[in-house]
């Protein structure tokens, strides 16, 4: 029964949020490409990674939570994107408070074909200049954030992927 | 989707508030599949939407973040809402939106107040009480407090008014667009009632 209203909250929300949605893409250049707070976190099979060993290729980081109507809204958009420029670009997706089993059962529905790592603690996010979820940053080679978006993008857009690939 | 076309479809009641307090109009439509209210301000690059929520909706999912049940009843019968915030400038445009919300005030039976803010709620719970993914998942889930929005960018999240459901009062929702600050009212605002 909780489940069921739990579902139907997001589900509420989520129509909510879209009817809000808007096509445009943008990302935010950030203020002085400053290095970003390195970390090291497990994903959901237990396998560590350091924020460090990503240097070389571009790499966008999403914070996102299951619960989130536009994480989830945007999430389908990001797996595409990977399935584009995963030669190119390396992408990670940081969960903020949720175990593996919570993002197993989400992934079913919204498969994720990169990295989701498990910030449960939420040690990680505090590091990082995030107000709401989702956030993401897009890092160049040298670990630098370059650009951020606050709320959901459509990250398959070429446009979009062409600056990513650029740094 | 639906959303969008039911939105279309509900009645929109166009409210011209005081000249003097703001320019922006707000704009209030019912949700034809929920019945729940939002209402919703454009003005320049800064778009502002406040949804109803069910308090039965806000206890369930506070329930299953891991919060009492007790805990999660007193939040959801706080008048929570969801407010999505958005600065619509095309990108390369000048001009970042900040919203800071201990600078909203509500008015409720002719008295003036701010709204009750994560910070408080997260100070009244005994650690013993509210988990640490609990709490976790409570800052997350409310809007920030202080958000700066860019070209595009989006934030959401719930806000409690810390009154029962059905009551109703009116927000001065404050906002500041390239350094000038802003404000407008919306009126006759409705916490959802149980269902």
């Amino acid at each position: 029964m909780m489940r069921q209203v739990t579902i139907q909250w997001m589900l509420l929300l989520l129509l909510s949020w879209s009817a809000f949605a808007y096509s445009e893409q943008s990302l935010t250049p950030y203020k002085g490409a400053q290095p970003a707070p390195d970390f090291e976190l497990v994903d959901v099979d237990g396998d560590k990674h350091r924020l460090s060993d990503y240097r070389g290729k571009p790499l966008i980081i999403n914070f996102w939570a299951t619960w989130c109507p536009p994480c989830r809204e945007e999430m389908p958009s990001m797996n595409r994107a990977w399935s584009k420029v995963k030669d190119d670009v390396s992408m990670l997706a940081i969960n903020v408070g949720e175990d593996e089993d919570t993002i197993f059962i989400f992934s079913a529905d919204y498969p994720i074909d990169f990295p989701v790592l498990l910030d449960r603690s939420g040690d990680v996010i505090r590091e990082w200049p995030v107000k709401g979820l989702p956030t993401t940053f897009v890092l160049d080679r040298e670990g630098n954030i370059r650009y951020m978006a606050v709320g959901a993008r459509e990250w398959d857009d070429d446009a979009l992927l062409e600056i990513v690939k650029g740094l | 989707m639906l959303s969008r076309k039911s939105c279309l479809n509900s009645v929109l009641i166009v409210f011209t508030l005081f000249p003097v307090l703001a320019m922006a109009a707000v704009i209030r439509s019912v949700d034809e599949q929920t019945a729940l209210v939002s209402w919703k301000i454009n003005e320049g690059d800064f778009e502002l939407q406040l949804t109803q929520l069910l308090p039965d909706q806000t206890r369930a999912f506070f329930l299953a973040r891991g919060f009492s049940k007790q805990i999660a009843n007193s939040i959801a019968t706080s008048c929570i809402m969801q407010i999505i915030g958005r600065n619509r400038a095309q990108q390369g445009m000048p001009g970042s939106i900040d919203v800071d919300l201990k600078l909203w005030r509500m008015l409720h039976n002719g008295m003036e107040r701010p709204l009750k803010l994560k910070q408080q709620w997260d100070s009244e719970w005994p650690d013993d009480k509210v988990s640490d993914a609990a709490r976790l998942a409570f800052r997350w889930a409310t809007f920030p407090t202080r958000q700066n929005f860019s070209s595009g960018d989006f934030g959401w999240g719930m806000t409690s008014f810390g009154l029962v459901p059905g009551e109703r009062f009116d927000l001065k929702v404050v906002w500041s667009a390239a350094g000038t600050r802003k404000d407008a009212w919306i009126r006759g605002i409705q916490c959802a009632e149980e269902r």
